[in-house]
Formats: C-alpha cells, structure tokens, sequence
C-alpha cells in the first residue's frame, strides 16, 4: 500500500495547439485511480484556453476543455485559470466582464478565474507539483 | 537566505521533440540516478537519439504508441500508471 | 521550498518570459525563497538598453532590475549562452550572477519549473 500523495498540476500547454491537456488528464485520472488527492488544476499561459466554454471542436473529435470540466466536477477538485493570463487572451467570467464593461463571459464551469498566489499555494502545500507545457 | 544544494535523484518528464532546445538542456541536466521519462514528442528521440539518452530512459506507452513506436522500443515502455508510481517515488520532479 | 524558474525562450517573440517573472515575483511575494536562471535564447532578456516600444511591448528591463527589491534571491545566467549571444559584464543587467554549470545551479533548488 501506498501513502496518499497530493498534488497541484499546473497545465501551461492550450488544447490544439499541444498535447498539454490530454498528457494533464491522463496523469490526472491515473491519480485518483492510485488514491492520490488533487489538490488544484492551475491553467496558465497558454493553457487558460481549457477552461473556454466557447471551445466547439467537430463532434467525431474529443472536446478536451468539455472533458476536464467533467472530471473536475466529478471528483469535486478546484481548478483555476490565472487571471492576469486569462483576461490577456480573452477568458472571462461573469465579474471580469461586468468590471470590464465586455460583450460576453466565457468560462467554463467549474474553472474560476485567481491569481498566481493559488499556484504559490500549491508550490507550498502539495506534495508534488506537476507541470504540463507545450513542445513546442 | 542562500539555497542548499539539493541531492535527491530528479524525475525528468521531458516532452520536446530532439530538435528542440529544451531536450539538450534536459540532457545536460540529468545526474547519476535520476529517471528520464520521453513523453509527447520527446519520445522521437528514442529512434533518432538513442546513443544519446541515458541508460533506463523510459517512454510513455501511448505517445510511443500514437506515433507507432511501441513495438519497437517496448522495452522502454511505461503507462501513465506507472508515470505516477515514480512521481511517487521522486519528490523533486523537473517538467522540461 | 525553494524555486528556481528557468527561462530559455527569447524576449519579445513569446509571453513566457514575462510570465516567468510574473510566478517568480509572486513566489517572493509570499516569501518563498525564489530565484531566476536564464539559459538558451533566454539570456537575452539580460541584455541593457532594450527599446522595444517600436513593436508595442514594454521593456523588462525595469522589473527585472527591481526583482532583488521585491525579495528575488538571485538572477543567474548561463556564461556559455551569454557568451554565444555576445553579453558581456558591458552590456548586461547588473546583477546578474553568471554560471558556468547551470546543471549545479539547478541543483541548488528544491523546485525546478519553466513558465511555458
């Protein structure tokens, strides 16, 4: 028997444009298989475009942003897409539009929008921090 | 505060393909004992760098397999299942 | 804990620079000992007089030379790769500590990570 380990997986990779977010969900149900607790998804960079709502691949293709909503709702674990990053490119929810005067909000539940200090967080109090970034 | 080395063999998870310039740092970085795992496009270098990689050097099976490598380098071959056991097992892990 | 950020991806042409001052910032912030290392293409961040109001971004130059106020332990650079890209004690952020074995520098941090 192994200890229960808990860990904060950062994804920095955006679906489409990388493998960032398929490799993430893999590990990730692969640790609640072994018992593993995930303490928090952190999005960042690139990788903010997961949490989009608006994401409509064609319907014979996995929707990966519509697949990691599922397991996060399911295992009931938060995810986070950092702020700064997000509004940069175009993610937002309803307060970030409201405070921006913006035509639409697009984030995809259960994804919320935080700053850096949720990563920091997660570098302090998780025993393991796994990064997810693009290869190219 | 002045940071103390750090002596605890190191998880490499290296996902860049040969060319790029990540995977000779990657490389350039790995000490006695520590564990390099090719996954995404890293795992090309298993037929184009083998000399290259350190002995051990293991493969994520369903990147080997998407790019049609798994029966030949089977040998190297993990499952994600795996990949987590040796996240385990190694508290220092390098994402490249 | 301590954190090293890596960066190897050259100024302007990404957002991963900056977004790796961004978590090193933040990590001294909340007083984790944190440090930078530039390697590759990276080190070109380290560069003085960078003017790139020309293709509408902001100069790091400023923050980068702010990081050590904010609680930043240490900037290092790869000496070989500020060789290859001419940086010399002339043309380079004060500061910066230059090493010869990044493979050790790395060594010296209980976390390793890059932005992107």
């Amino acid at each position: 028997m192994s200890t229960t380990l808990s860990y904060t997986l950062v994804i920095t990779g955006a679906p489409w444009a990388s493998q960032a977010p398929q490799s993430a969900l893999a590990v990730a149900r692969e640790l609640i298989q072994a018992n593993h607790r995930i303490d928090r998804v952190f999005l960042y960079g690139e990788g903010i475009h997961l949490a989009s709502a608006l994401s409509t691949p064609p319907s014979d293709e996995r929707n990966w942003p519509r697949e990691w909503s599922e397991f996060l709702a399911e295992h009931s674990i938060p995810a986070v897409a950092c702020v700064a990053s997000a509004l940069r490119r175009g993610l937002v929810n309803d307060a970030e539009q409201a405070r921006y005067e913006l035509p639409a909000s697009n984030l995809r539940a259960p994804f919320e929008i935080a700053g850096l200090g949720e990563w920091v967080e997660g570098t302090m109090k998780s025993d393991r921090v796994l990064y997810f970034h693009g290869s190219i | 505060m002045t940071s103390t080395p750090v002596q605890t063999p190191t998880l490499h998870i290296l996902n860049k393909a040969p060319e790029h310039s990540r995977f000779a740092a990657c490389l350039g970085a790995l000490s006695p004992g520590d564990v390099l795992v090719l996954s995404e496009n890293a795992v090309l270098a298993l037929p184009a760098r083998r000399n290259e990689l350190p002995e051990g050097t293991l493969a994520v099976s369903a990147d080997l397999s998407a790019r049609g490598l798994e029966e030949a380098f089977a040998a190297q071959s993990i499952d994600y299942a795996e990949l987590v056991r040796l996240t385990e097992q190694h508290p220092r892990i390098i994402s490249w | 804990m301590s954190t090293l950020i890596v960066v190897d991806q050259a100024p302007y042409g990404s957002w991963a620079g900056r977004e790796a001052l961004d978590m090193t910032l933040s990590l001294a912030a909340f007083d984790q000992p944190a440090a930078l290392l530039f390697i590759g293409a990276g080190v070109n961040w380290l560069r003085q007089q960078q003017a790139p109001e020309g293709i509408g971004q902001k100069s790091l130059e400023k923050n980068l030379s702010a990081a050590p106020i904010f609680g930043v332990e240490t900037i290092m650079a790869s000496a070989s790769d500020c060789q290859r890209y001419g940086l010399t004690d002339a043309n380079t952020l004060a500061g910066v500590v230059t090493v010869d074995d990044t493979k050790a520098a790395m060594a010296g941090y209980e976390q390793v990570a890059f932005a992107g």
